[in-house]
């Protein structure tokens, strides 16, 4: 059912309930008179105009997006008007038709039980109304972080086999085969153990750092038979960072990007340093590598390096990070840092 | 016939020289690792083809192919270029994929054609240029080119349905050119005498000549008199 349907379903409901149990006993002291039939008849008209009034500023004034005791106050606040403007209207009416005879002239205290009434009933409207919406907001947000999580599994998913690195390696090893056929058997056994890796990951969850390592290495292992001497790879990952959880192919989206935007850009090569180190309260990585960023580059779409960013964002919201900077003149480095203790 | 092969992958250079030992009609005359190393041994050895990997280190193929004057017939190898194939015409180039099956490189060199001999030109005469205009790019074989514009510094290469830009002047072309094929029309114009359809007489004393597929140009009264003398020959 729509949004706004379920809405008027509900006003008309509430107030027609109500309007009908009030009915029903005023009937039932005073006889079905027509300045009480008209008068309920009214009463359920105006309640629901009203109170439409009320949700139109609210929307107007995005009271409901943070609520405070300022916002409940105010709305409380309002509701307690309206029910003295009903209460005006329900004595005004009834003065219409039978005049001074009127029970609420009569009995004045009608018209404080009455306001008492009706002040309950719209601060009951009030609450019911900014609970559903907030329900219902709060299952939006769900959706949405739900939505951004799956595309940044399916970005992941595209980037982990890289299909120019997988033909390229391919080529390499048929290279090897006539040249160094113990190499290129060893060069199978690695690249069956990437695929193997990067097949099974589940960007959903975490792994400890040292399997994401060990396909890193594999990895690099392949690509230095691929670039010979242009490329040196040094891997410095303490003990301990090596046993702390990371999202899978984090490491492996910085290497491929030092290695495609970095190294493989320089005709004369250049080196990929990869550390890891366990700090008190989170774990960082460092990515490392020859060249420089240039202005186009470091402003470029990073599609990469963003997916890396939403991917710290959802797990770790704004306690992970990643930072991209030159260094030293000749060096750019990719800083990850990973909150030790929450894992996803 | 000479080739040069680019890659920078040692191996990959390794494999195809392995697999160009099947086609012993294709002598290998060097390899280059990277862009300006190819561009240095392209106008060194002048080859007659090139084995061309897209994705070199700090220069693309298409880079290096933009600054050769003169295009040798080109086989790509790529491992996985889709995109930057899809940029080309189809038919206008070769390209094999990477691991290279050694019947679809058999396929490629079978549709590579024999150069024809320049021995007896003294300058180099352009064989094709290449020519890329935004997203998209050509080989182009001088005599599918009816017309070359003066645009500044670039010219205006129409050929087909196309007319991009390219960045060489029209006096730096038309030295290279066949004088056989090309005639300059004027400041601004050469054009390809084996387009021309008809010839008519314009108001100013020179000619007008229209080109298959119904362009026309105007050609300068003193070229005019040259035009006349050539053809009559």
């Amino acid at each position: 059912m729509k949004m706004t349907t379920k809405y008027w379903l509900f006003q008309a409901l509430g107030w027609g309930a109500y309007t009908a149990v009030a009915f029903f006993f005023a009937v039932r002291a005073v006889g079905p008179r027509p300045d009480v039939i008209v008068g309920f008849a009214l009463f359920f008209l105006y309640s629901i105009a009203l109170t439409d009034l009320l949700r139109r500023e609210i929307k107007r004034h995005h009271w409901l997006d943070e609520v405070s005791l300022g916002v409940v106050a105010k709305l409380f606040g309002i509701g307690a008007a309206l029910a003295a403007f009903q209460t005006g209207l329900i004595v005004g009416i009834s003065f219409l038709f039978v005049g001074y005879r009127s029970e609420y002239l009569t009995d004045p205290a009608m018209i404080l039980e009455t306001l008492w009434g009706i002040t309950w009933l719209n601060g009951t409207w009030i609450g019911l109304y900014a609970a559903i919406t907030r329900r219902r907001r709060q299952r939006e947000k769900e959706t949405r972080l739900e939505l951004a999580l799956r595309e940044a599994e399916l970005r992941a998913l595209e980037a982990q086999i890289n299909p120019h690195f997988l033909f390229n390696c391919l080529n390499s090893i048929r290279g090897l085969v006539t040249e160094d056929p113990k190499l290129a058997q060893d060069m199978i056994t690695r690249f069956a153990a990437l695929l193997r890796y990067n097949l099974h990951g589940d960007v959903g969850h975490t792994v400890p750092l040292s399997a994401e390592a060990e396909a890193v290495a594999d990895y690099l292992a392949l690509e230095q038979v691929r670039f010979d001497e242009r490329l040196r790879v040094r891997f410095d990952i303490e003990p301990r960072a090596g046993a702390m959880q990371v999202p899978p192919m984090i490491l492996q989206t910085l290497v491929e990007n030092a290695l495609k935007h970095g190294v493989g850009k320089l005709p004369e090569g250049g080196e990929i340093r990869i550390q890891a180190s366990a700090e008190p309260d989170e774990l960082v990585l460092n990515v490392e590598n020859t060249g420089q960023l240039a202005g186009a580059s470091a402003a470029g779409p990073q599609i990469g390096l963003n997916n890396i960013r939403e991917r710290l964002r959802l797990i770790y919201g704004s306690r992970a990070g990643l930072q991209l900077k030159n260094t030293d003149g000749d060096r750019v480095a990719a800083t990850v840092r990973i909150p030790a203790a929450v894992m996803a | 016939m000479r080739a040069l092969i680019i890659d920078d992958e040692r191996l990959a250079r390794v494999e195809l020289r392995r697999l160009l030992t099947q086609h012993p009609e294709i002598e290998i005359a060097g390899e280059a690792r990277h862009a300006e190393e190819a561009l240095k041994l392209a106008r060194e050895l002048s080859p007659d083809l090139l084995f061309l990997d897209i994705q070199l280190p700090g220069m693309t193929g298409f880079d290096l192919l933009e600054r050769l004057e003169d295009i040798p017939q080109v086989i790509f190898t790529t491992a996985y270029d889709e995109y930057a194939l899809k940029a080309f015409e189809v038919n206008a180039l070769d390209y094999v994929m990477k691991p290279i099956a050694p019947e679809r490189l058999a396929a490629a060199l079978a549709r590579v054609r024999p150069r024809a001999t320049v021995t007896d030109h003294p300058a180099p005469r352009l064989q094709q240029v290449f020519v890329r205009d935004g997203e998209r790019c050509w080989i182009v074989r001088l005599p599918d080119i009816y017309l070359l514009e003066s645009e500044g510094n670039y010219a205006r290469v129409y050929f087909r349905n196309e007319r991009p830009l390219i960045r060489r002047s029209l006096n730096a072309l038309e030295a290279q050119l066949d004088p056989a094929m090309f005639f300059r029309a004027g400041r601004n114009a050469i054009l390809n005498l084996k387009w021309i359809e008809r010839m008519d007489l314009a108001a100013s004393g020179g000619i007008v000549a229209t080109l298959r597929g119904g362009r026309s140009v105007e050609i300068s009264r003193r070229q005019s008199a040259r035009l006349r003398e050539l053809l009559s020959l």
